[in-house]
């Protein structure tokens, strides 16, 4: 999975949560195929997007990622027959949690594929990476800091 | 021990006058807001409507909710993220099934206990009424049955 570096990607991070039925199994078989991924993602094996809690996404975000992203299975080809829907409405959640706090929505985002679609699994990996590049790192606070982030851009804040 | 309002107002709707038990009715229902999910079970199981599970979600519950807790541990994250104070409420998809505003109506709650037996968070204590509030409540029903006879026997 070796890939030149995104340009301007600085160290931004992007935590990507793949379901083992499918994301990940065609992020293997594009690894394998030696397809470049952007040096941006990390992947998280989760054995089900449905496993995938607000918390895991929220605390990554907090912890130092720029941007999460679920990839889970096709809707309605979950192994585990609806754990993508959960998927779905909790990344939905989280965005709005984010947005009613000024944070861009679209750092937590949800793809779906098959496992036999690698392809489409390194467009979803380029795509999130290209919308992370062009937002700005993300802030944060002290973890018991209170109120605004630190280095938050002042006309977000003020934007509220 | 206090009644809750409705509680009250059934043991003195009581058939035959006199107080046996209060078994059921008449506790007093403490709610530790800092353990609750917001799964809203209290709500499916309540028989009056008294707790009523919300479609939206208050983000300051979780910002303000204590660090060892569930949702405090959800809000330690926003907090560290958050650029202002939150908009308002907001709509929790249908799945999400935690994470919900409970709305409780203390008027409507006949202090039965039942929420307080379904909640997978323990956060509902019902505590019975104690035997020595008995007495308070007991010449009430009482009086309100002779009441009751004297109309009947009128």
């Amino acid at each position: 999975m070796l890939a030149a570096p995104t340009p301007d990607a600085g160290d931004r991070k992007i935590v990507a949560f793949c379901c083992r039925e499918c994301a990940y199994a065609a992020a293997d078989a594009s690894a394998n195929a030696r397809t470049p991924l952007p040096t941006t993602v990390r992947l998280v094996l989760m054995p089900c997007t449905g496993r995938v809690s607000p918390l895991h996404l929220l605390s990554a975000l907090a912890e130092g990622a720029d941007g999460v992203m679920v990839a889970g299975c096709l809707l309605g080809q979950c192994h585990y027959r609806e754990g993508n829907f959960n998927a779905v409405d909790r990344v939905a959640f989280v965005q709005r949690l984010l947005k009613s706090v000024g944070v861009e929505p679209e750092r937590c985002r949800m793809f779906t594929m098959s496992a036999g679609e690698p392809p489409k699994f390194v467009a979803a990996v380029r795509e999130m990476d290209r919308a992370i590049v062009a937002l700005p790192p993300l802030p944060r606070s002290a973890p018991d800091g209170r109120g605004v982030a630190a280095g938050a851009p002042v006309a977000v804040g003020g934007a509220a | 021990m206090p009644l809750t309002h409705r509680g009250r107002e059934i043991l003195e709707r009581v058939p035959g006058g006199t107080l046996r038990s209060t078994a059921g009715v008449g506790c007093e229902i403490v709610r530790h807001e800092e353990l609750c999910v917001g799964c809203g079970k209290c709500a499916t199981n309540c028989p009056s409507g008294a707790s009523e599970r919300g479609d939206s979600f208050d983000v300051n519950q979780l910002l303000d909710a204590p660090a060892d807790s569930r949702r405090g541990a959800l809000g330690a994250a926003l907090r560290r993220l958050m650029r202002h104070e939150p908009d308002g409420p907001v709509e929790v998809p249908e799945r999400v099934t935690v994470y919900r505003t409970i709305v409780y109506d203390d008027e409507r709650c006949l202090g039965c206990g039942t929420c307080a037996r379904g909640c997978p968070a323990e956060a509902i204590e019902a505590r019975p009424p104690k035997a020595d509030a008995a007495p308070g409540v007991a010449p009430a029903t009482t009086a309100g049955a002779a009441a009751a006879g004297a109309a009947v026997g009128a």
